[in-house]
């Protein structure tokens, strides 16, 4: 099962745009049984495929909606409230996970209140417990029975809950826009990459697929720093060569009544879902190797 | 026409990445630390410290009925000085293992664990390799590990650096492993390894003294392994066994060059420019002039020149070259005459 985490600390680089073109093209184009994990508070991620619940009462933020498979009638549903999170791993509690309206995927979602609780640890030796839950939960036998791949979008953020999510992943890609503070997100990231990969064992390594130039347009200020970024020594073969540009219909497809919902409805010659389709391919070929 | 603006992202940042970069691609996969339970250690036979002292002596105490008791319990008190400062402490430096079936092989830091046990502890933090490392990978750890401290005798330097040749051979094939090379293995100065490979291939009488004990000391060693003769290296080890140090013993040996310099200056020579002269020496011993040129005018043919050097003040050095040259001038012509 692989695991696809996409990760920088600088926020609004499109890292739920990504996630959510490459879950659709895993599901839809290559067939395969997706997990959608939403491990950001904000759920932004969540609330492209379910009606995630706006309580003026609850300032948290957004809880996801009551599950369809929920029965209050159900003995065996006695104990559950009807709700189910990605955060229930760090309560001791089962993930249900939701189906969504394409075929093959499902979505975890985020608990805006219960990701934030656990993003605020600060206790050593609870922040080690946070750590290692999302990784135990993936390696369960349920989930590896019945996904072949997870897309996880990740808060903008170094904290616990990104942390857990570069110990759970096989691959992480590196979203950023091509200007100097998403820059320095992706050393935020690097930096994290650096710490999993020197203490894990080499069987399973963490491969970083590579930084993905997001929301680019044909300016002078984009340009140069790409270019920057591609001519470094080190830095160079890590600059991934296919890129998203700024288009308005990647925002235009999150409305609620959007028609079509997902870019890889649109028809074939339309310049987003073959620019959606040349990226994700390509991820995708570096992926499933 | 203003200058067209370049962006690019800072420099610090650059360097920041680029390095990180670095430091996954050098590292990967080759060790990962780890929290070791105690129990699950294991010493390696082949260290070149050579411990009497194991882990079932820490463990469980020393037995009255070990032939090695005395030199044990010496060890256990130097263990318990540093136990004293893990206690409080902890280990600064982690130690060094890689996985052996069900127990982890200690690759360096066999005090470190030994004297944790002593402090009480459960768990030694260890970096682990992912896999056996290579002969001569682990020589080197373990010469890394060993060769800055003091408490390793010669015997067991030498004996590391043999083992390290031995591995290099192995996996590099039959090269000759020359200072300059053993310098490139082991990062020592050229002095060091010169002296190295000379004591290897010292003499057996030599090694004996070494591996005794009696020669601790590798630049003594080296400068006793490069005489010739079995006679002066006896009387070398004898000095030095009986604390000389290398000053003396250099001393030693120019003393004896000195006497047996007789032989020697009658040998032939042909370096250098053609001789056409002879060259007198010279001394700053006004009477060996005196008595020079005194015993040559006792010569009866040569009497009557003592006039020429009556006046000759022997004290004063001008005068006595001056005087030297005048006998010779006039040896030249009465001689050949």
């Amino acid at each position: 099962m692989e695991v696809i985490a996409f990760v920088n600390n600088k926020g609004g680089v499109g890292k739920t745009t990504c996630s959510r073109l490459m879950a659709e093209y895993i599901s839809k184009t290559k067939k395969l049984r997706t997990l959608c994990i939403d491990f950001d508070p904000q759920c932004n991620f969540s609330y492209q495929y379910l009606d995630m619940e706006i309580d003026p009462a609850a300032p948290e933020g957004l809880i996801p909606p009551i599950h369809p498979d929920f029965d209050p009638l159900d003995p065996q549903d006695a104990d559950w409230d009807g709700r189910s999170s990605i955060a229930e791993i760090f309560y001791g509690q089962g993930v249900i996970p939701y189906p969504t309206y394409v075929e093959n995927l499902d979505i975890a979602p985020g608990h805006a209140e219960k990701l934030l609780s656990a993003e605020s640890v600060r206790r050593s030796e609870v922040v080690e417990k946070v750590h290692k839950q999302l990784a135990n939960f993936l390696n369960s036998s349920d989930v590896q029975a019945a996904y072949d791949v997870v897309v996880i979008d990740t808060a903008p953020s170094k904290g616990p809950l990104t942390i857990s999510v570069i110990k759970a992943a096989t691959h992480i890609v590196i979203p950023s826009v091509m200007e100097e503070q998403p820059v320095q997100g992706i050393y935020g990231m690097l930096q994290l990459w650096m710490q999993e990969s020197l203490v894990r064992d080499k069987s399973h390594p963490l491969r970083l697929i590579g930084i993905l130039p997001n929301m680019f347009k044909q300016t002078r200020l984009h340009k140069d720093i790409l270019k920057s970024l591609q001519e470094n020594s080190a830095m160079g073969k890590y600059i991934l060569p296919v890129k998203f540009s700024q288009r308005i219909v990647f925002a235009e497809v999150d409305a609620a009544d959007s028609n079509p919902r997902s870019i890889f409805d649109f028809p074939e010659q339309h310049v987003a879902k073959s620019e959606a389709m040349e990226v994700c391919q390509y991820l995708a070929e570096r992926i499933f190797v | 026409m203003s200058k067209k603006k370049r962006f690019g992202i800072s420099q610090a940042l650059t360097r920041g990445l680029s390095e990180t970069i670095n430091v996954v691609e050098n590292n990967l996969g080759v060790y990962r630390h780890i929290v070791l339970p105690l129990s699950r250690v294991e010493l390696d036979p082949d260290n070149p410290r050579k411990m009497n002292i194991n882990l079932l002596d820490v463990r469980e105490g020393i037995r009255t009925d070990d032939p090695l008791y005395q030199r044990k319990s010496d060890e256990l008190e130097k263990l318990k000085e540093l136990a004293h400062t893990i206690k409080s402490n902890g280990i600064i430096n982690p130690i060094v293992v890689y996985k052996q079936g069900e127990l982890y092989r200690i690759v360096a830091g066999e005090r470190r664990c030994l004297a944790s046990i002593l402090a009480g502890k459960q768990e030694i933090e260890a970096r682990c390799f992912n896999q056996k490392p290579k002969a001569y990978d682990l020589k080197l750890i373990q010469w890394v590990e060993n060769t800055a401290r003091e408490d390793l005798s010669l015997y067991e330097r030498l004996g590391n650096v043999k083992e390290i040749i031995t591995e290099y051979q192995k996996q590099f094939g039959p090269v000759d492993v020359t200072a300059s090379l053993l310098r490139k293995i082991t990062g020592l100065s050229l002095s060091q390894t010169t002296y190295y490979l000379q004591v290897l291939n010292a003499p057996s009488d030599l090694q004996t003294h070494i591996k005794n004990g009696n020669i601790r000391n590798l630049d003594k060693a080296a400068f006793i392994s490069g005489q010739s003769t079995a006679e002066l290296r006896n009387q070398l080890i004898e000095a030095c066994i009986d604390g000389s140090s290398l000053k003396q013993m250099r001393a030693m040996i120019a003393q004896q060059k000195v006497m047996s310099r007789d032989n020697r200056s009658l040998q032939l020579s042909n370096r250098g420019r053609l001789t056409a002269k002879i060259n007198m020496g010279t001394t700053q011993q006004v009477k060996v002039i005196k008595a020079i040129v005194e015993s040559v005018l006792t010569h009866q043919r040569l009497g009557h020149h003592t006039d020429h050097f009556s006046k000759v003040n022997w004290v004063d050095l001008r005068q006595t070259t001056r005087a030297f040259r005048r006998l010779i001038e006039i040896l030249e012509v009465e001689v050949s005459a």
